[in-house]
């Protein structure tokens, strides 16, 4: 009890301090569902667009206020598959936690490796650079094939998160300050214990933005990798049902549900750099 | 009297791109065991890079460097070194960037921990022990360089420029510290600085270097009895010959850039 006071007073003072830019995206945020709302109003020919013609499609933008009855409903009622939104979050999030952690296994030490050898940036950026432009979604078809539908999506998403880690690892093990291993080696630190004990310290800021943009676009790739079905169902899965049935209000709840899920999840992986840093002392 | 580092002529040719440069060219030098020797000369001289060499960062391209008569072949803890840039780990608390050398050689952490307290003692930072660079001013920042350097138990002491971006002031007091902790840890010195007035303070020998490619130009014997005053005639007699030496170098180095060759 204590301890929620405790949170809500630091929520309260970080809210009190910040107030203007608080105001500020609370407006962006309206602004955004306003625009929704009046395109949404312009296509229905309802107020304040009365006297126009209905659209035939105005049925693929229903209003903000009925997708979020559906977003509620969602998680309350089984859709045609027999899953509560619930537990395609919980499937979502899952994927995209092992294909994070697969992501961060592969690519902090390729990275590490790229940045400071001359032969690993020779073997390894033929290949990344080729890699790294192809939509997931192309690899879909042959990874539900070959990879079949537990581990394909996982691997999709792989892919989407794997690249910006590794790249902005390589950036931060490249710019490592040339001096600090003068002072390393000065000190009687072997190669491995330069590696260990400087260049990866060094590169943990930019491994932390790499992760922060890495889930966003693992978040992008949660539709393509789920779009043909996934063990377990999961929210872009969802959004493809419904779609291919016609139910956009639903799919709509989907999109919201997977805006919310990036924004908590870059949100957890925000307050872990500020932690990190505080513990680093380099902030 | 033992000699500590032998630079036996010592030469070294850069080259970028096909461009050579001789930034060394039969450097001369020795120095003796509980030394304090300043480098000094005007810039580009390769003050830096003899020490370097000696602190086996760089490659020479010819002749010997010898530290007890072991030669230089590459980095090592015995050689101790202190950067002008602090060089400090961002990430790491004044204990641990102390502790780093014993780190990497392995020590259990009671003994890290016995040595680091002893140096934090020495140089003056204690109550700073779980304080992370960022938050220390620069002097501070260059004690900690000291002590790390000191950690090692090196026989020599390298130090490239050390208070070269402190005020005025937090030089001389540096200078001060540096003096008493010499003294008391009775190492041999090799002092990189483009100051006179450093140098006549702190040197048992000032070494004058020529322009590029840098040499020996003269050896000065300080000779001044510590603690050294500043305003006292002797401090101001060594400091107007050194000066002379040094005003005719940089003359020539600036004959050069106006025609090179």
């Amino acid at each position: 009890m204590i301890r929620m006071q405790k949170i809500m007073k630091i929520l309260r003072n970080v809210i009190l301090q910040n107030w203007k830019q608080v105001l500020l995206s609370g407006a962006s945020l309206v602004l955004l569902v306003t625009v929704w709302w009046l395109y949404s109003a312009l296509l229905h020919g309802d107020w304040p667009f009365e006297g126009r013609e209905r659209v035939d499609f105005a049925e693929y933008v229903p209003y903000p206020w009925v997708v979020v009855q559906v977003f509620i409903d969602s998680f309350q009622h089984q859709d045609a598959s027999g899953l509560y939104m619930g537990e395609h979050v919980v499937a979502s999030l899952k994927r995209i936690s092992t294909g994070f952690v697969l992501a961060l296994a592969v690519a902090v030490p390729a990275g590490l490796l790229m940045g400071r050898s001359k032969a690993a940036h020779a073997v390894g950026s033929p290949i990344v650079e080729l890699l790294r432009p192809i939509p997931p979604l192309a690899w879909v078809p042959i990874f539900l094939v070959v990879f079949k539908f537990f581990w394909g999506p996982i691997l999709i998403v792989f892919l989407g998160i794997v690249f910006p880690i590794l790249l902005n690892v390589r950036l931060g093990a490249r710019s490592v300050d040339p001096v600090l291993i003068d002072a390393a080696r000065t000190l009687g630190a072997r190669r491995s214990q330069i590696f260990l004990k400087v260049v990866f310290p060094y590169t943990i800021p930019y491994l932390m933005t790499g992760i922060k943009v890495g889930l966003g676009i693992g978040w992008m790739c949660i539709v393509a990798a789920e779009m043909l079905g996934a063990v377990g169902g999961g929210v872009g899965y969802y959004i493809f049902l419904t779609a291919g049935s016609s139910l956009y209000t639903k799919m709509y709840a989907g999109i919201v549900t997977i805006g919310l899920l990036s924004v908590l999840t870059t949100g957890v992986a925000g307050l872990f750099e500020r932690w990190i840093n505080k513990w680093m002392g380099t902030r | 009297m033992k000699t500590c580092i032998r630079i036996d002529c010592l030469s070294k040719v850069f080259s970028d791109n096909g461009r050579t440069v001789n930034a060394l060219d039969g450097f001369q030098l020795d120095v003796m065991d509980g030394e304090f020797v300043c480098l000094l000369g005007p810039s580009g001289c390769g003050k830096t890079t003899v020490l370097r060499i000696v602190a086996g960062l760089e490659s020479k391209t010819s002749g010997d460097v010898a530290v007890y008569g072991r030669p230089v072949q590459s980095s090592g803890p015995e050689r101790g070194m202190v950067f002008q840039e602090f060089a400090l780990f961002p990430w790491r608390t004044v204990r641990r960037n102390i502790e780093f050398g014993l780190e990497v050689k392995g020590l259990p952490e009671e003994k890290r921990a016995k040595i680091s307290r002893s140096l934090i003692e020495l140089v003056g930072l204690k109550g700073f022990e779980d304080t992370h660079p960022k938050e220390l001013s620069g002097g501070m920042k260059q004690r900690v360089g000291i002590a790390r350097a000191l950690a090692n138990d090196p026989a020599v002491l390298l130090m490239d420029e050390p208070f070269g971006s402190l005020d005025a002031q937090t030089r001389n007091l540096m200078q001060r510290e540096l003096l008493r902790i010499w003294q008391a840890t009775k190492k041999t010195i090799l002092f990189v600085t483009h100051s006179v007035d450093e140098a006549v303070f702190l040197a048992d020998r000032i070494v004058v270097m020529t322009a590029r490619p840098g040499k020996v130009r003269e050896i000065i014997e300080v000779g001044v009895p510590r603690p050294r005053d500043r305003t006292s005639k002797e401090f101001i007699s060594v400091r107007g010959k050194v000066l002379a030496e040094l005003d005719e170098e940089f003359e020539k180095a600036r004959a050069k850039e106006i025609s090179p060759d």
